[in-house]
């Protein structure tokens, strides 16, 4: 019954966590992105968890996505975007966009 | 590396410059001591600096989303000190009406350069570790400084060089404009942190004047120019113009009753 009720508690749980919108984790080291594309579905919000690893802050920006949040070093942001039409979306890290480069494609 | 330290100051340095050079302008036209502006700018990269080093707990507040609100109410609150400058011009005469007018002032200033300095620190602070870097970027950032406050200072000529009642209508048209730019901004900041849904833009003018080119840049500046703005921001910028105008309008009708 015990068994039962934990396994009921925890499908419930995860229900609620999986009725957010999903989670993308993009991690930022040597000032660039890891993964550099992200592939979302169309018409869904999205919520990008980003990771800063170095030291420096970083900028994530996107014209396209009409986005901008300031990452100090060693931190750690949350960035929602869409819903979106299908499409290409660049974005970029304004304190290093030689290297720190990447897109969403919205499929 | 130095090219790049170039460009982010000088994004940032405009945007201050911009509304501390007509507020500077505005102040000499309506016959206000300047002296103000320099413990504005002392006040403003004080709470720069603060806003800089709690970055990291302020993005985690409010469930990841303290940066988009707090930048947001920062965007509101110097619209705000916009409107309450309009309406309070015409009534100048009275002592009340001008010392809350030159609170106006200070205040948009602080808030300006508090915004704007936030980020400058930040990416400048990144580099204390590495000496390699850090020198150019300082080299780099005073230059893009320098490009920045030159173009504030090119407008704070022009309009304080100006005949007197053109300066004043230029640069009320500017914080009109400045104004707009304010709240389209504070939208898409609740935008980016989900208070505001999002929706797909109103127009897409990234074919004719894309936001990565130099005019776009500079237009945003100026205009607070989106290639592709959602619906609920372009309504929010025209309509917190056209309150702008319309406090501006009734305050002058009531001025000219009364005296």
């Amino acid at each position: 019954m015990k068994a039962r009720f934990f396994l009921w508690l925890l499908l419930v749980l995860s229900s609620t966590v999986a009725a957010g919108p999903p989670v993308i984790e993009i991690e930022i080291k040597d000032h660039l992105f890891y993964p550099d594309e992200v592939r979302i579905p169309a018409d869904t919000k999205v919520k990008l968890l980003v990771k800063n690893l170095d030291p420096t802050a970083e900028e994530f920006e996107s014209y396209e996505l009409n986005r901008e949040k300031v990452i100090a070093g060693n931190s750690e942001v949350i960035i929602f975007i869409g819903p979106l039409s299908a499409g290409e979306y660049p974005f970029f890290g304004e304190f290093f966009p030689k290297t720190a480069q990447g897109r969403v494609i919205v499929e | 590396m130095l090219l790049n330290a170039v460009i982010i100051i000088l994004r940032e340095v405009l945007e201050a410059a911009l509304i501390v050079s007509v507020f500077l302008a505005l102040s000499q036209l309506l016959n206000r001591k300047l002296w103000w502006m320099l413990i504005a700018m002392v006040m403003g990269f004080a709470g720069a600096y603060v806003y800089a080093i709690n970055l990291s707990q302020i993005s985690m507040a409010l469930e990841g989303t303290g940066q988009e609100v707090l930048n947001a109410s920062l965007h509101s609150l110097i619209f705000i000190c916009l409107l309450i400058f309009m309406i309070s011009v015409p009534h100048q005469a009275r002592p009340g009406w001008r010392r809350l007018n030159l609170f106006t002032i200070v205040l948009a200033v602080i808030i300006a350069i508090v915004r704007e300095g936030s980020e400058i620190i930040l990416y400048i602070k990144g580099f204390y570790g590495i000496p390699e870097l850090l020198h150019p970027v300082l080299i780099g950032g005073a230059v893009g400084a320098g490009i920045g406050l030159s173009v504030g200072v090119f407008f704070y000529y022009l309009l304080v060089n100006m005949h007197k009642r053109s300066g004043i209508w230029l640069g009320y048209l500017m914080l009109l404009l400045v104004g707009g730019s304010m709240i389209a901004q504070a939208v898409e900041f609740m935008i980016q942190a989900d208070y505001i849904s999002a929706s797909a833009p109103l127009w897409d003018s990234s074919h004719l004047v894309s936001e990565r080119s130099a005019i776009g840049q500079l237009l945003y500046a100026l205009l607070g120019y989106e290639a592709t703005p959602a619906p609920q921001q372009a309504a929010a910028y025209f309509g917190s113009i056209a309150l702008l105008v319309i406090a501006a309008c009734v305050s002058f009708f009531f001025r000219s009753k009364s005296s």
